[in-house]
This record gives structure tokens, sequence and C-alpha cells, in this order.
């Protein structure tokens, strides 16, 4: 049986399976929902408006047996955050619910005649559009909970909390985890706001008897299957008990902190004093003290063998939080000059529960910090600012449009944005390559995007000089292919560290897709394949009205010398333009 | 006396109290070096691995290149236990030391651990 396409439309709320187009036949996760978005949504509309979608695609692999940390879901339509498009996945339980129910992907669109909520029940039978005005204005722990309630078989939650119900910019999508918690965001670019727009609160899917994934050449499928996982096994940080597993991706706290490329109050600094008490260390030293429903080498959705989520304790040993990453640790740490665990955690409840992404969320406050609405280091202060944001106060709301419109706001100049999305946990002055990536990805400042980091700090993939300029163009464009393609297996992109370091893991990535698929798919393809989405992106983003000179880092970064290493960003225009010349000659 | 901050990565935080992580300012004589840190914390050779001094990577595992490096006050020394986390973390992804460079191209550079299997 060949996968369909779910298509919701919200505004006569009727439903259709169709069968995918031989135009995305070869497409899934982030392949598909850009493929989608660049066919179907006007670049020119408004993100929030009846002419946005929201697009929803588990990987190729997702949901097939076993296939290693496999479990990513796609979301993507036009971002009200950037402007551009937009491409967020999350973990958690509804990639492989939704690959098994027979869907390659969902098609939200349009708006309800009527100013009303629903919630979608989605199983083998079809789709229910239910009453959810019990649900509005409840932030996504009740929402999560009230679901697993009210229906069987411990169905997969996608939902948005008040952020999305008020259709703010920093709105993610919430997917619930294996405890059905909100911890698994597609936090990015505002997609929350645009499921809002569509009246939707929650998607409760249900896999129950679906038919599950087809398997092309099942001898195919799993020798990669088994070239992936011993490669993933045998890296030393994705390995067992290895880095990832041990502290998390909280992991890179204190290596890039020792390597100065920590961002620090509001970018104004490449090493925090703090980071050491606020990394994955420290995390697990916590977890083991307070014992009780902490932990850390958890799952944040099923078959992942990585397991590099963590449940943060409370003082009395229950469960305040999952999960503690990395770039949510610096966000509400670090760049808002704050080095308490504690509070981090109950910031990123907040930040849970209201449906907001912690990185836009920690770099506003750090905004408002810089304008001297708060202290540098108030974490009591950082903490208030989120009931301003449930309350929906004028303030909240602004805070709840992000960095860029919280910087309005107060008259702040120095704004680490790039299309409209604020920059992550990697100080692009210090790590020159990852600053090309933040200037020239299709959606805005995004680590993920390109993870240059790899060979950069980590020592992953090649060996590469941080803060010099040269072949950094280059060196990012391969690595934003490269992520291209692993965002539309379903793998988790950690899986990238055992792939570009193990020539055999790479090799076996793309065989477990070319098993599942029937596609003729080898590791020599992964780039071109992964520069076919890429080009997709761009041209919707040109469309959209967007041109080179887009692709810059902030001013202030190429007058202010970041310390401890006193460097600027001076990477050069045309070197900047070079990364998607190739586009614009095709 | 000079003042300056330590930080403690993996096996060696114990030393200061703490499991995986600690961080303490260490009190040394003007003159010290960081071989006289090593001996006033009691980290042996085998215990040594990467060394940043103000987000300078100085040492990486096995090469001691870092202990004729004299210490100033405020400085902030980050020292990761041998064999914590990934072989090579770093390797010459970081701005290092003019002595680390040198020694690393008397040395040859680090190299990958994992081979391709036949």
């Amino acid at each position: 049986m060949g996968k369909k396409i779910l298509r919701i439309n919200m505004s006569d709320m009727q439903t259709s399976y169709e069968d995918v187009p031989e135009k995305w036949a070869r497409w899934a996760g982030r392949g598909l929902t850009s493929a989608i978005t660049y066919d179907e949504v006007d670049p020119t509309c408004h993100p929030l408006g009846p002419n946005n979608k929201v697009v929803i695609a588990p990987g190729w692999v997702t949901g097939s047996p076993a296939a290693p940390s496999s479990g990513r879901t796609s979301f993507g339509g036009k971002s009200p955050l950037t402007g551009t498009i937009k491409e967020a996945n999350s973990g958690g339980l509804s990639g492989q619910k939704i690959a098994k129910l027979g869907l390659a992907a969902i098609i939200l669109e349009g708006v309800p005649k009527k100013d009303k909520w629903y919630t979608l029940v989605i199983n083998k039978d079809g789709v229910e559009f239910e009453d959810a005005s019990g649900l509005i204005g409840k932030g996504m722990y009740d929402v999560d909970e009230i679901l697993w309630e009210q229906y069987p078989n411990e169905p997969a939650v996608i939902g948005i909390g008040q952020a999305g119900e008020m259709k703010l910019s920093n709105a993610g999508i919430s997917v619930n985890d294996p405890e059905n918690k909100p911890g698994r965001y597609a936090g990015r670019g505002g997609m929350g706001a645009v499921m809002g727009a569509r009246g939707v609160k929650a998607i409760v899917v249900d896999d129950t008897d679906g038919p599950g994934v087809d398997i092309a050449d099942a001898d195919l499928f799993k020798q990669g299957r088994r070239k992936l996982t011993k490669a993933i096994g045998k890296h030393d940080l994705t390995k067992k008990d290895g880095g990832l597993n041990a502290f998390g991706t909280n992991v890179l706290m204190n290596i890039i902190n020792e390597a100065g490329g920590l961002p620090t109050r509001n970018f104004s600094a490449g090493q925090f004093e703090g980071a050491a008490l606020n990394s994955g260390e420290k995390v697990a030293e916590i977890v083991e003290e307070r014992g009780g429903e902490g932990m850390t080498g958890h799952s944040c959705h099923p078959g992942c063998i990585i397991q590099c989520s963590n449940i943060y304790p409370d003082e009395d040993g229950s469960a305040l939080v999952s999960c503690l990453e990395y770039e949510t640790a610096w966000a509400l740490g670090a760049n808002c000059g704050i080095d308490d665990l504690d509070y981090i955690a109950k910031m990123t409840r907040e930040c849970n529960d209201l449906g907001v992404d912690t990185i836009e969320a920690g770099n506003t406050i750090a905004i408002a910090m810089e304008a001297g609405v708060l202290e540098f280091g108030d974490k009591e202060g950082a903490l208030k600012t989120f009931d301003e944001i449930r309350e929906g106060t004028p303030l909240g709301r602004i805070y709840g449009q992000g960095v860029e419109a919280t910087a309005k706001a107060f008259g702040v100049h120095r704004v680490p944005t790039v299309k409209g999305q604020s920059m992550p946990a990697y100080e692009p002055r210090a790590i020159k390559g990852i600053g090309v990536t933040y200037a020239t990805t299709t959606m805005g400042a995004d680590h993920t995007s390109g993870y240059t980091i790899a060979p950069e700090i980590a020592g992953v993939g090649g060996k590469v000089d941080p803060l010099a300029d040269e072949d950094k163009d280059a060196l990012s464009l391969t690595f934003q292919a490269a992520t291209a393609f692993i965002d539309s297996t379903g793998y988790c992109l950690f899986i990238a560290f055992p792939i570009l370091d193990i020539e055999e893991g790479w090799a076996g990535m793309a065989e477990s897709v070319a098993g599942v698929t029937g596609l003729d798919i080898t590791g020599d393809d992964v780039i071109e394949i992964g520069k076919e989405v890429l080009k997709m992106e761009r041209l919707f983003n040109k469309a959209a009205g967007f041109t080179p000179a887009d692709d810059r880092l902030p001013e202030f970064m190429r007058y202010e010398e970041l310390p401890p290493h006193n460097v600027k960003w001076t990477m050069a225009d045309e070197d900047l333009d070079e990364v998607y010349a190739w586009v614009q000659e095709d | 006396m000079i003042t300056v901050e330590v930080a403690l990565y993996g096996t060696l935080a114990r030393i200061q109290g703490g499991k995986y992580v600690a961080q303490t300012n260490v009190q040394v004589t003007n003159d010290a070096t960081i071989k006289d840190l090593y001996e006033d914390l009691d980290i042996s050779p085998q215990d040594r691995g990467y060394l940043f001094i103000n987000a300078v990577l100085c040492d990486v595992p096995g090469l001691n290149a870092a202990i004729k490096e004299k210490l100033h006050d405020g400085d902030h020394i980050g020292i990761f236990s041998n064999g914590y986390m990934w072989p090579y973390q770093y390797r010459d992804g970081a701005q290092m030391s003019e002595s680390l460079t040198s020694v690393l191209k008397e040395h040859g550079p680090l190299h990958h651990t994992y081979k391709k299997e036949e």
C-alpha cells in the first residue's frame, strides 16, 4: 500500500486522503515539508493568513522497525518570525505514529469560518474534528494530560500552548514525549502561531492497527541499519555512556566555553564565569544527588539508542522539566548572566508549558536585560517574564514576538538575529563557520541547518580553525546540504557525529533510506539530494523577497570585538554570497 | 601570590569536591607555571587531558606542551581529564598556544581514531 497525504481543510472542515503525487514521491521529512510549501504556499502570503499551511511529515525511515534514533517529525510552512520558509523538527511520539498510519504527510490548511478551536483526532478510521474550547487557555502540561485521559492507546499529542493561541511569533509546536510531557518542540520560527491561525489547539494521533511502514528492500534496509547502529554505538560521543548519553547535549557547555565561543550576556563575551554551574556535568551531578524521578540517558522517542535527553529533578526529586538541552541552558543561562540550574529549569518548564522556543525566549530576555528592563543575572525577573506572556499583557505579547520585536520596543541596537531569528549558542565571531551558516541558511540564524560546530569545536569530521575565514563558505554549504538530507531521513541530527567520522555509518544511513523507500540512494548522493532541498527553500525565500543582502550577520559583530579572543566578524560579503551562488546559476 | 580560576572536568573534578565538574580559585606563587599548578593540585601526567588558558588550547593528551606556560593573576584554566569525552575533542579546532602549535608541528597532527572497517 502506498503512502497517502492527509489534507485537512479547516475552512470547510473537509479531509481527503490523496495519493502522493510523483513530484513529491521521493521526499520525506524536511524535503517533503519544503517541497509542499514550495509548491502550495504563496511565498508572499501572510504567515498567519488563510494561505499559509502547516505541513507535518515524518522522515523516510521513521516508523520502520528498529531504525536507530529515527523518530523525528518535520513541521513546515512559512514562518511568522522570519518570513522565510521554515522547517522545524521534533522528537517525541508523533513521527512514528503518523508514519505507521501510512501517511507521508499531513497538510493543515485554511482557517475556520467561526472563531472556534478544534482538536483533530487522527486514527486508522480517519479524522474527527473535536471541540477544543475546554483546552483554550491551558498550557501544554495540562493539555497532554487531559488528552491522554480522554483518548485511548497513549496517543501522540501535537499541540500549542497559550503563545500559539495568541499567534505569537515565538510560538512553537509541542510533541509529547514517552512520559506524555511536552518536552519536545518544533520550536524555532513560530510554527505554533501558524497552527493556531488554523484554529487547531491539538492533534491527537493514534496509530493502533495502522498499516505500518512498507520496506521496499528488507535486506538493504537491515544492512544499512546495522552499519548505522554500529557506528552510533562505537563513536565516543554517541555510544552508551558516551558524552551525549551521560551528559546530554549540554555536554557542549564547558567545551564551547573553554574555547571562548559561548555567547554571554547578549553576545558581549565568549566566556561565562558560571558556565560550569550550568553544564551537562552539573546536571548529572544534581540528578545523582537528588535522586527520585531525575535521570540522564532519557529517550525523547521510542527506539532512540543515543538517549541524550534528561529529566531535571526538583529539590525533592520530583520531575521538574525535560529536557535541559545545551541551547536551552545557554539561552536562559549564560546569555542572561544566570548561573542557577534550578531557575533555568523553571524557565524551561515555562517555555514548554506556554509553548515558546527556549532559544528565542532566552535571547529575548537578554535583550530586555540589555535594555535595562532587567539586570543581567536577575533570575527572578527573568522567570516573571513568562507570567507576562501567559497573561497576554502588552509587555508579554512583545516578549512573545521574540528578539527583534523586543529590541525595537526598547531601542536596542545590539540584536543577534539573521532574517528575524535569533542566534543559538555558538558565537559566530569565535566560530566562523557557524557564522556563515547563521548568515546564509534558508531558515534564519540556525545552528542545526549546518552543524559546522562539529569540526570546529568537537573535532568531528575534519580539522578546521574556528577563528579563520578561509574555506568557511564551502564548509557551510556541505554541512547545510548534509543536514537537509538528515532532516529528511527522520534520523536525529546527532547521527551526524558518527556518520561524519565513521565511513560505514555514512553509507549505512543512505542504505537504510534506500532500503525503506526503494530509491536509488547511496552515500555519494547525500550532498546532491540535500542541495535539491536547499534549492527549493532558497527559491521560496527569493520569491518572498529575500536577496543575498539578507545573508548577513548583525552590524555590531563587525565593529565590536568579542573577548577573550578579541575577534570581530570579518567574513567578506562576497564569500557569503558564494554559498548559494549555485542556485542563481542553475 | 596570585589567584587563578581552575575548572576541572571529568574524574579530575574529585580533587576539588565535584564528581564530573568543579571550579575553584587557586592561589599560586607569582612566578608559577602550569607545572606548578599540576603539582599543587596533585594531577599526575597520565590524568592530564586538554588544557585551556583563557580560551587558548595549550595542551592535548600526551604532549605535555603547556608545563612551562606562566600563570597570571585572574587567569582561567580549564583542564579536562585524560580520556574524558571523545579522543580528539578539539584536535585543531580551537585557537592554540604557540608552544602547542610548535609541538604539533614537530609531532604531527592528531588523527582520527576511527578507521574504515575492512
